[in-house]
């Protein structure tokens, strides 16, 4: 079945200088990333998966798991040690992308991926205004009609239910809920066809913590769009995804349907997981 | 009086030493073969402080030959104490001839303008350069910006004029509007007024940027395409006078100055001072690239 | 008639690693198949594994051993016990719906998106979509001013009938229904059993779970009676 959208193989990140048997030291069963005799820190190693269009996959571990890191990688802030990322829409899937020029990277960024980070400072150049920042990802794909650019910004500024008198004002000036949507505006401004969201509610006040969500299942459910969300909360990823990889120690210990990892989980720790929700 | 004639230091002629020379023109060859391009270079210590054109002397004194024939201009004069300052000492360095006349002139360095006057292929300007880094008001790192050059990760740029025209209404930019040059780099053209913006591409004469605080040389050469940055729907324009004519004489269709007379009057004035002599005389009026949409 | 379900030996425990390693088995060995228009009920105990089975073919729980042979109205098989995550969820947006014991509340969400949800995932226009289920919120006989409300605030019964209604407007080919008219009065009840057997001329074929005999009688021509996670008997209507 060749309708597969993200293919992810052995995806491995490793920071300082392993050796042979740093990848079997670390992982769930030596509950460590860090390599006993070099010191390396392996932040995940031999992740693999597909993603189909329209699927919204979950991503759950705790602090150290690698899920971070594991959008990270996809979306090329940094760098892979080792691994195979490939995209249908790149050269039909035959192109691993870590392996591309720095340029190609950044063009498949501004046109096929979209990112929403945890900190919207990460996301948004708080020096421009909120309509700024989604032209700048507009002209990044190629935009370059001030009037068509404004107009879209209206249209999703709507759509994330930002007020859109607001939208010359810098996003400094907004309160932490709006700047997130704010940056979902712009993730989404080009339609990309994949969005990765990294714990994009984590540290908002519960009530705006729902509004995002909410905002967030109806943009999915409207535009049919691929997402990866990487979330320690397993209330977030009942609520948005389909299926679920379980990170700990930066392996996948277990994946499933969502609803099956929540309600038959199968791996020790996966069922720790469960068990630990409020 | 007793002269001392056994230690008589002379300086090497233009000042800078040849091996210094040698590596200057290397990298304004560099500069030249990369259009907009910065090229860092040594930036020699000279008689005048940092931030008072030591970059465009750097490459004046690297090209300058005794047959030359040189002009300084400061903001369009030549008459001001900087452009003086600068021509003299060149002079004393050099033995060469100097002239106020730009149609003459084979070298001129210039700061913040470029003249009205025509350059042909037999001339070459250089202009004094501040700040060459065009994308410093959007980005303060440096290796961010050289990385943003090398992959053309311009859209900051973009933003900050889109930013202007939300904010003013036009592409505000009065001085330094940021071009793209040969349709890879973008480039600071220094802070020459938008007047002599769209004088800078296709033109018959070689430009040379030099910043020497900065330690940046960067050329234009000769028939290269420079636009300056625009939208679709908001282009750039150049300075619209209003059919104002400058009050000495009588003319327009020239880059203006803005002056108030012994007696408190607002007047404009030419501000290329040679151009302004030239029309004065009553001589037909030298030949010039005017523009009236950005091409 | 054309197979829809084929279920071999399908066996379940779940392993409690937290609790020690706990075994706790399920389901011993079930074995039925259900044709396009049947209804197949399950009945037992609680605790018989009903609710299990019902999991089980709808992958919310992993079987340990057995085949569930599902057959897709192309004319494809698929063994749901072995199919990857992405055929499954294809299946369930496409052809089989899990109408569970209670309305998964999706909080903040009105009645009407909640049942048309489904509707839009397989691509049908949004206005075509609304007409569509306030035709049944009609039948259902849900108050007006129930539908653009959250589900939250509803009672079990009106609770239930936006659950019903949801599986009804996607048209599956197989149709799971745990416990589908127990908070229902008997008007509602009636409605919802009308509805159904709709459904089911129309080609759908059903797997319920119901303590409600009056139900049971009026959905299912042949049930299936469980006893500690084996089938006891099987009974014709």
């Amino acid at each position: 079945m060749n309708d597969w959208l993200l293919r992810v193989r052995n995806l491995t990140k490793i920071y300082g200088e392993p050796d042979g048997g740093t990848i079997d030291r670390t992982g769930p069963r030596a509950s460590t990333n860090i390599c006993s005799q070099t010191g390396a820190i392996v932040a995940c190693a031999d992740i693999s998966f597909d993603l189909y269009p329209g699927e919204v996959l979950g991503v759950v571990g705790e602090s150290g798991s690698g899920k971070s890191t594991l959008v990270q990688l996809l979306y090329f802030d940094q760098e892979a040690t080792a691994g195979e990322v490939l995209l249908q829409a790149v050269e039909e899937g035959n192109a691993n992308l870590l392996t591309l020029s720095g340029q190609r990277k950044r063009y498949l960024r501004n046109h096929l991926l979209g990112m929403v980070y945890q900190n919207p400072r990460d996301g948004l150049n708080l020096n421009f205004s909120a309509g700024g920042n989604i032209a700048e990802k507009l002209i990044m794909a190629g935009q370059m009609h001030v009037g068509k650019m404004r107009e879209r910004s209206l249209h999703l500024l709507a759509q994330t239910e930002v007020p859109t008198q607001r939208m010359d004002q810098t996003p400094r000036t907004f309160s932490g809920g709006m700047q997130q949507r704010v940056q979902i505006s712009k993730a989404i401004a080009n339609n990309p066809p994949l969005l990765f969201l990294d714990e994009v509610t984590s540290g908002l006040d519960v009530s705006v913590q729902a509004k995002v969500l909410d905002m967030i299942r109806q943009l999915q459910a409207d535009l049919g769009i691929s997402m990866i969300v990487v979330s320690h909360d397993l209330g977030v990823i009942r609520m948005l995804t389909d299926r679920t990889i379980v990170l700990k120690h930066g392996r996948i210990v277990e994946t499933g349907l969502t609803d099956q990892i929540l309600q038959d989980p199968q791996h020790p720790y996966t069922q720790l997981l469960v068990s630990s929700l409020l | 009086m007793i002269e001392n004639t056994r230690l008589q230091t002379s300086y090497n002629f233009g000042f800078i030493d040849e091996s210094t020379k040698k590596e200057i023109r290397r990298k304004l060859l560099k500069a030249v073969a990369i259009p907009g391009y910065q090229v860092p270079y040594s930036s020699p210590e000279m008689p005048i402080a940092r931030g008072w054109g030591t970059g465009g002397l750097h490459v004046t004194l690297s090209l300058i030959q005794k047959q030359d024939l040189l002009k300084v201009i400061d903001q369009g004069s030549d008459a001001s104490v900087n452009a003086c300052s600068i021509r003299q000492f060149v002079q004393r360095m050099t033995g060469c001839e100097v002239t106020t006349d730009t149609a003459a002139a084979t070298l001129i360095q210039t700061r913040h303008r470029i003249p009205e006057e025509i350059l042909t292929e037999k001339q070459i300007l250089v202009f004094q350069v501040p700040q060459p880094e065009v994308l410093r008001p959007v980005e303060r790192l440096e290796n961010r910006t050289r990385q943003m050059h090398a992959e053309a990760d311009y859209a900051r740029m973009w933003v900050s004029l889109y930013e202007s025209f939300v904010r003013y209404g036009s592409l505000m930019r009065g001085a330094g509007y940021p071009v793209k040059v040969n349709g890879r780099y973008l480039m600071s053209p220094s802070p020459i007024p938008r007047w002599d913006v769209p004088n800078l591409s296709h033109a018959k004469c070689l430009y040379l940027f030099g910043a020497g605080r900065e330690k940046r040389i960067y050329a234009v050469p000769p028939h290269t395409l420079v636009e300056p940055l625009e939208f679709e729907d908001v282009r750039f324009r150049v300075e619209d006078w209003g059919g104002l004519n400058c009050s000495y004489s009588g003319q327009g269709d020239a880059f203006l100055d803005e002056i108030y007379d012994a007696a408190g009057v607002r007047k404009f004035v030419v501000n290329d001072s040679n151009f302004l002599d030239k029309l004065r005389t009553g001589e037909p009026r030298p030949p010039q690239r005017l523009f009236r949409e950005s091409q | 008639m054309t197979m829809v379900l084929e279920v071999q030996g399908l066996q379940k425990t779940f392993e409690l690693h937290i609790r020690g390693g706990k075994r706790v088995h399920a389901l011993a060995g079930i074995d039925f198949a259900i044709r396009e228009g049947e209804v197949l009920g399950l009945a037992g105990k609680s605790g018989s594994g009903k609710s299990t089975v019902m999991k089980c073919v709808y992958r919310t729980y992993l079987s340990s051993s057995g085949h569930m042979l599902f057959h897709s109205a192309n004319g494809e098989r698929l063994d749901l016990a072995a199919a990857s995550e992405h055929e499954v969820l294809a299946i369930r947006r496409r052809e089989m719906t899990y109408c569970s014991q209670f309305l998964q509340v999706i909080p903040r969400v009105p009645a009407l998106d909640i049942v048309m949800e489904p509707m839009l995932r397989r691509g049908v226009d949004r206005l075509d979509a609304a007409r569509q289920v306030r035709h049944v919120f009609e039948r259902l006989s849900l108050p007006q001013e129930l539908w653009d409300a959250f589900p939250a605030t509803f009672s079990g019964g009106e609770q239930q009938r936006v659950n019903i209604a949801r599986a009804i407007v996607t048209n599956p080919r197989l149709l799971l229904l745990d416990e589908p008219t127990a908070s229902l009065d008997v008007e509602s009840k009636q409605a919802v059993i009308e509805m159904i057997n709709e459904l089911r001329a129309q080609g759908t074929s059903m797997l319920v779970i119901t303590h409600d005999e009056y139900t049971m009688r009026k959905l299912a021509e042949r049930r299936l009676l469980l006893s500690d996670g084996k089938i006891a008997e099987a009974i014709y209507a």
